[in-house]
């Protein structure tokens, strides 16, 4: 296998890590546990491809893929501030309703629970002209598309809104304790809904690359799973944008890793597909057990 | 003009009236004590004035002004300011990042953490406290943690400041430290209302005081000095107090237990250093401290609960070995420090949590299966003997008041009559009935031959019961000496020190 193949792939495969991480860290940072962004990411790449079947615009595919994703975003946030459902019971629940409920709306649009036809998606890639001449990096890099740079600007952005804006300040000492910061005047419930409506944004948007620019259709249950790696790669991350991207490369690399051994030897896909998973268990074994999240998480401000 | 008025303030929950009909008035610039045991819905009134509560009825003039704050940023904005019982603080963000956020004064969406340092630091110099505003929180101790609530009220321009049991954590000379603070801030116009139970305090600190009992306002805006301890006791509990009565041991028997050499070591730190004491029948042993200088690992491997790197602890001459349960069969009883983590159950019923650890003794069980004739028997007469008010034994630990549960405890342990009792923090939470009525059950059993070991926070628990008192401080004994030899300042210093030697007056 080439070393600028297996490169490309890794950092195609974890783009959508990345986006949808960044949400998760305005989630977890305000408290909010991360576990309902795989039905975020997957009605946000469901929502994409819808419209940009009915539309044949990609770009107001991502921006439905988003929509969608705040939605289910709200929805969480409903369910966990509003009714005060315990966060991961309602993740979960929220997870296996968009894995059914997209699948009813498949049937309903396109009379196919397993596939969406090939929609319109996003093509051809962004070349800065000095980068392209870099050794190794440079090709690599003209095959990327436009997300790659944007997933980058989220991380500084991200970065930025946490650790140098009010916002951010505010954001941590609710997810560290919301008692406090609701005695010191601060709309603990608020600042939470919205950083899950930002949440469920970027989760939308991650789901949204998965299905109109890494693929161009939509197909059952098609994050499989990635939501959950995002939750684990956040603590790997110690919950910063920086450490919680470069665990989203050790991700996408054991994916990268995965597609092309699957390529180069005669062995049974299913087997090899496996690796990210073992990826996961191995870094929730040894990596984060003494990860500390936010010491508020799950908890609302006492009356 | 008064600060603050509140008048015929209600506020019911489903099974009590917390506040019920109560007036009350301060006066501006002054130190206004508010006194009650615990439960007697003081704090609740705070937080009914700081809009955390929402009231049922009832009015509130705040400068005179009818006020109706729904949350406590309008409270905030008129001027009033909060420090809780439990420091709402942030440990992993600095201090000047607690004390700023929410009213950074500064542009949303740029924060500058150099020029919030920096303001704070000012106003740290200006009140003389000695903190740096860099430091996160979590690596200060507890009085400079109050220091910076007091802080955070002071950045918000509070007029009025509600200080919600601020001495319960202290030691004497950090009390003394902060009374200089609250005068400080009278001088320069401040209202003060502190909420406290200790009665010295009130006395000493305030301009008047107001007595809540039972939800009801029993006295409202006496001037302290028409004031003695004893008169506000009596209005505290409405009824005579006997609250510095105490009786030391009378016939000391052979030594019951002995520790030697307990080192117990915390990620590379050594927490309890090589400490050895030995406790004779009939005696409490009483170790005194800050929070968190080891007592809670001493209590830990002497009940067995960790293994710590070197011990030896014998009971009527025997070594003990095992975990948990071993030393509860080689006669060891233990009181632990949180009542809700270590000593019950609190969704089991009364009965259950009675027999809790002793359930597999033959009284109690058969082959695995429950005798619950005796056990519901034993339940009854526990309930009797230790008069804890619940209508039967069937009724759910959580639903029992502080001071009843801890007397569910304390039954529970006291039945095995063991030799040797761990007991801490006996009355931490509980009202001052149930704690008269534990330390004379705590005594009795002293009388009775037991060697008790007493680890309290409460420094005038320790001092009121230990026939010998040792202070603990990072992790070693830095004073053993038998009762009545060091003044309460004395025990303070080393508490704070570990030293007992004079320092210079700050």
């Amino acid at each position: 296998m080439g070393i600028e193949s297996l490169l490309l792939t890794t950092l195609r495969m974890s783009i959508p890590l990345v986006i949808a991480a960044m949400g998760g860290i305005f989630a977890t940072r305000s408290g909010m546990m991360a576990m309902g962004l795989e039905s975020m990411m997957l009605f946000g790449a469901f929502g994409a491809v819808w419209c940009s079947y009915l539309t044949g615009n990609v770009f107001l595919g991502f921006l439905t893929g988003v929509l969608f994703g705040m939605v289910f975003g709200l929805t969480y946030a409903v369910l966990t501030i509003r009714f005060q459902v315990n966060q991961v019971i309602g993740g979960i629940a929220l997870n296996l309703f968009t894995v059914a409920c997209t699948t009813v709306l498949m049937q309903f649009v396109w009379g196919n629970a397993g596939n969406s036809p090939a929609v319109n998606s996003l093509e051809g890639s962004v070349n800065i002209g000095i980068l392209a001449e870099i050794p190794v990096i440079g090709p690599v890099l003209s095959g990327m598309s436009i997300n790659f740079y944007i997933a980058i600007l989220l991380i500084a952005a991200t970065t930025f809104v946490m650790f140098h804006t009010c916002f951010g300040l505010r954001l941590r000492m609710i997810g560290e304790n919301p008692t406090a910061a609701s005695t010191l005047g601060i709309k603990v419930r608020g600042y939470k809904y919205l950083a899950m409506l930002i949440c469920g944004a970027l989760a939308g948007f991650a789901g949204a690359y998965l299905s109109i620019d890494q693929l161009n259709m939509f197909s059952k249950d098609m994050i499989a799973g990635k939501g959950y790696i995002v939750v684990v790669m956040l603590a790997l991350g110690k919950y910063n944008p920086v450490g919680a991207a470069l665990a989203a490369l050790l991700f996408g690399f054991s994916d990268a890793l995965q597609i092309n051994l699957q390529q180069m030897f005669s062995v049974p896909a299913q087997l090899v597909q496996m690796l990210p998973y073992i990826v996961t268990i191995l870094v929730i074994t040894f990596a984060v057990r003494h990860v500390k999240g936010p010491a508020g998480t799950g908890k609302l401000p006492e009356e | 003009m008064n600060s603050v008025e509140m008048k015929h303030i209600i506020k019911r929950y489903p099974l009590v009236t917390a506040v019920d009909d109560v007036d009350f008035c301060v006066e501006s610039g002054e130190i206004h004590c508010l006194l009650g045991e615990n439960g007697a819905g003081k704090t609740t009134l705070m937080k009914i004035l700081y809009g955390m509560t929402m009231p049922d009825g009832g009015s509130i003039l705040v400068n005179g002004q009818e006020t109706d704050f729904r949350n406590p940023n309008d409270a905030i904005h008129s001027g009033l300011s909060m420090v809780h019982q439990h420091f709402q603080l942030v440990p992993v963000l600095s201090v000047a990042e607690n004390v700023v956020v929410g009213q950074e004064g500064q542009a949303f969406f740029h924060f500058n953490k150099k020029k919030a340092v920096q303001e704070v630091q000012q106003l740290i110099e200006r009140y003389g406290f000695h903190i740096d505003a860099t430091k996160k929180v979590g690596e200060l101790s507890v009085g400079e943690q109050q220091r910076v609530e007091i802080i955070k009220a002071l950045y918000r321009k509070a007029k009025i400041l509600i200080l919600d049991e601020p001495t319960a954590v202290l030691t004497p000379q950090e009390v003394e430290e902060l009374f200089v603070v609250m005068r400080e801030m009278r001088s320069m116009g401040i209202t003060i209302i502190i909420i406290t139970h200790k009665l010295k305090e009130a006395v000493e600190i305030s301009d008047h005081v107001s007595v809540m009992r039972d939800g009801k306002m029993i006295q409202s805006g006496i001037p302290t000095a028409q004031c003695t301890v004893e008169s506000l006791a009596n209005m505290m509990v409405g009824r005579q107090m006997s609250l510095s009565s105490t009786r030391r041991t009378k016939n000391k028997g052979d030594v019951v237990a002995e520790l030697k050499n307990l080192t117990v070591v915390k990620k590379g730190k050594k927490v309890v250093d090589n400490v050895s004491f030995s406790i004779h029948a009939g005696e409490i042993f009483g170790i005194a401290g800050v929070e968190g200088n080891g007592q809670t690992e001493l209590i830990e491997a002497l009940t067995g609960l960790i293994r710590p790197e070197s011990m030896s602890l014998k009971v009527d001459g025997k070594q003990l070995h095992g975990g948990a349960n071993g030393f509860l069969r080689g006669g060891v009883g233990h009181v632990p420090e949180n009542r809700n983590t270590r000593g019950l159950i609190s969704q089991m019923t009364v009965a259950e949590n009675m027999i809790l650890g002793y359930h597999r003794t033959e009284r109690f069980s058969k082959k695995g299966i429950l005798n619950l004739g005796e056990i519901h028997a034993f339940a009854k007469q526990g309930i009797a003997d230790y008069a804890i008010k619940v209508p039967n034994e069937n009724e759910l630990v959580s639903s029992l008041s502080g001071g009843n549960q801890q007397k569910v405890v304390i039954s529970r342990v006291f039945s095995e009559n063991p030799r040797f009792i761990v007991v801490a923090q006996p009355t931490r939470g509980v009202d001052v009935g149930a704690m008269e009525y534990i330390h004379d059950v705590l005594l009795n059993l002293r009388d009775a031959g037991a060697a008790i070991l007493l680890i309290s926070a409460d420094l005038d628990e320790v001092i009121r019961l230990s026939d010998t008192l040792s202070v603990i401080y990072e992790g070693k004994l830095v004073s053993t000496t038998p009762a009545d030899t060091l003044t309460e300042l004395q025990i303070g210093q080393l508490m704070l020190t570990g030293s007992n030697e004079e320092v210079e007056e700050r």
